[in-house]
């Protein structure tokens, strides 16, 4: 009341999240995994910086992918580094893919009352070097999965990797067989089509493109020699190895 | 409080003008008055003895347990005041289980024992006037055994909180002969029944009892049945073939 008085119910909220849009995604090979993510962080229409980014690798094996409030992701992102630094300390080896899916459940359930407002995607090299991709809700339910797209443009692109990877709504030709995995060239046209695609049509997804490869122990290079511009990040070429390819997307 | 020169050994926590902790060397001391204990390491997994001292005809030899399982891979026997042994084997487990729960693993038995021995150090720990949780060291010595992706392993702990890996070890009363006949009988391509029977033959020479079934207990970890104590049928089937 203008008085002053409470003549009636009153409501005040706080809301403590936002959304930053951009996009992630994640696609497993046999032996290699691809995660991928733009750079652009916006929040309604402005552009708060064309390169924030969103892939951050963890181990020599693994890399994880944070999308959703930013602000929150770099923190989950932090503090799963540390666990991971603190895990390295007590048994003296590097957490295990899976076990970094399983302590990643725990740390967003731990929040189950207060969410992280994050859609994480992991992906790297399984203990028996096969590629694997785990993809997680805010809360902690988590999958091991072949693929995975999440973000913005999320409902663009994971029907695209539906139709590529899984070969859904494909009819093939008699005794033609569809292959598990595929292979790492091919990976990595399907990301770059992504992502272009998704610039195209959603106005919170460009800038730069930032695809991470991780390849497991003993595998060739084959298939990342022809891309320009590709830096190792790994220090021994021996053991499993990780890669990034920086790629533009469009601006507008 | 002043404590005279001749008193160090009285707080569990003051070092002797020596720089000895007096309640642990004598924690260490209450292990050499248990029961013989021994431990036997193989490439196909880790062997564990001890002897039940059955002091009545009327005690029920089934009772005494001194080979506990922590986890699936884990198992443990002790020498010295089993009822310490208890809250440490405790405090293993759920570590353990904590482990599997938070990493979708097992945990190491390296892991395991550490944290075992982390809380080996925690007696004369208090928080300003609360309680200490516990007045004095634990009284008792581990053989933690396990399988885990580095192999078979076996540990040895004491009340200092000291852990080391050993090939094959005895704690307790006979433990110095038992030792001396591990180092000259141990080898490494020593098969899980060659272990069996070594372990055997070490307490059947340490005992003063006749070894039978009643008065012994086995178990073994390996990597595909993990921790098993063996039956009444099986430890009688190893006395008769050693």
């Amino acid at each position: 009341m203008p008085d002053g008085s409470f003549a009636h119910p009153q409501q005040r909220q706080f809301n403590p999240y936002s959304e930053n849009g951009g996009t992630i995604l994640a696609i497993a090979g046999a032996d290699f995994s691809v995660i991928a993510g733009d750079t652009r962080q916006s929040e309604g229409y402005s552009i708060q910086t064309r390169y924030a980014p969103k892939v951050f690798r963890l181990t020599d094996r693994a890399v994880l992918a944070v999308n959703g409030f930013a602000a929150d992701g770099n923190v989950f992102v932090k503090k799963v580094k540390q666990r991971l630094e603190w895990y390295r300390h007590a048994h003296a080896k590097d957490m295990p893919l899976r076990a970094i899916a399983r302590m990643i459940q725990t740390m967003l359930y731990a929040q189950r009352f207060f969410p992280y407002y994050v859609y994480n995607i992991l992906g790297g090299i399984e203990e028996d070097g096969s590629g694997a991709v785990y993809s997680f809700d805010p809360v902690g339910s988590y999958e091991r999965e072949a693929c995975r797209a999440a973000g913005a443009a999320q409902s663009l692109v994971q029907p695209f990797l539906d139709n590529q990877i899984y070969f859904k709504n494909q009819q093939s030709l008699p005794g033609q067989s569809r292959p598990l995995h595929l292979p790492l060239p091919e990976v990595l046209s399907i990301v770059i089509d992504s992502f272009t695609s998704a610039t195209e049509r959603h106005i919170e997804v460009g800038d730069g493109l930032e695809m991470y490869v991780v390849l497991a122990k003993g595998r060739s290079i084959q298939g990342l020699e022809s891309f320009r511009g590709v830096q190792e990040l790994t220090p021994n070429p021996d053991g499993d190895r990780v890669f990034v390819i920086r790629r533009e997307l469009k601006k507008d | 409080m002043f404590l005279t020169r001749s008193e160090y050994d009285r707080g569990v926590n003051t070092f002797s003008p020596e720089g000895r902790l007096f309640q642990v060397e004598y924690a260490i001391e209450a292990i050499k008055l248990g029961s013989t204990t021994v431990g036997v390491c193989t490439q196909e997994g880790v062997v564990l003895a001890v002897e039940k001292r059955v002091q009545s005809p009327l005690l029920e030899s089934s009772s005494i347990e001194k080979i506990m399982e922590i986890d699936r891979h884990l198992g443990c026997a002790m020498s010295g005041l089993i009822a310490d042994a208890r809250t440490m084997i405790d405090h293993a487990r759920v570590t353990s289980q904590n482990h599997a729960f938070t990493y979708d693993e097992k945990i190491k038995v390296e892991s395991a024992t550490q944290a075992v021995c982390d809380l080996a150090l925690r007696f004369g720990e208090s928080v300003h006037d609360e309680e200490a949780m516990m007045s004095r060291p634990f009284g008792v010595a581990l053989l933690i055994a396990g399988v885990d992706e580095n192999g078979p392993q076996l540990y040895h702990t004491d009340p200092s909180g000291t852990f080391v890996r050993y090939e094959a070890k005895a704690v307790g009363s006979g433990s110095e002969a038992a030792q001396s006949e591990l180092q000259d009988k141990w080898h490494k391509q020593m098969t899980l029944k060659e272990a069996h029977v070594l372990t055997l033959r070490v307490l059947k020479q340490v005992m003063e009892e006749k070894l039978d079934y009643h008065n012994v207990q086995l178990a073994q970890v390996t990597s595909d049945k993990g921790f098993e104590i063996l039956d009444e049928v099986r430890l009688k089937a190893l006395i008769e073939d050693m």
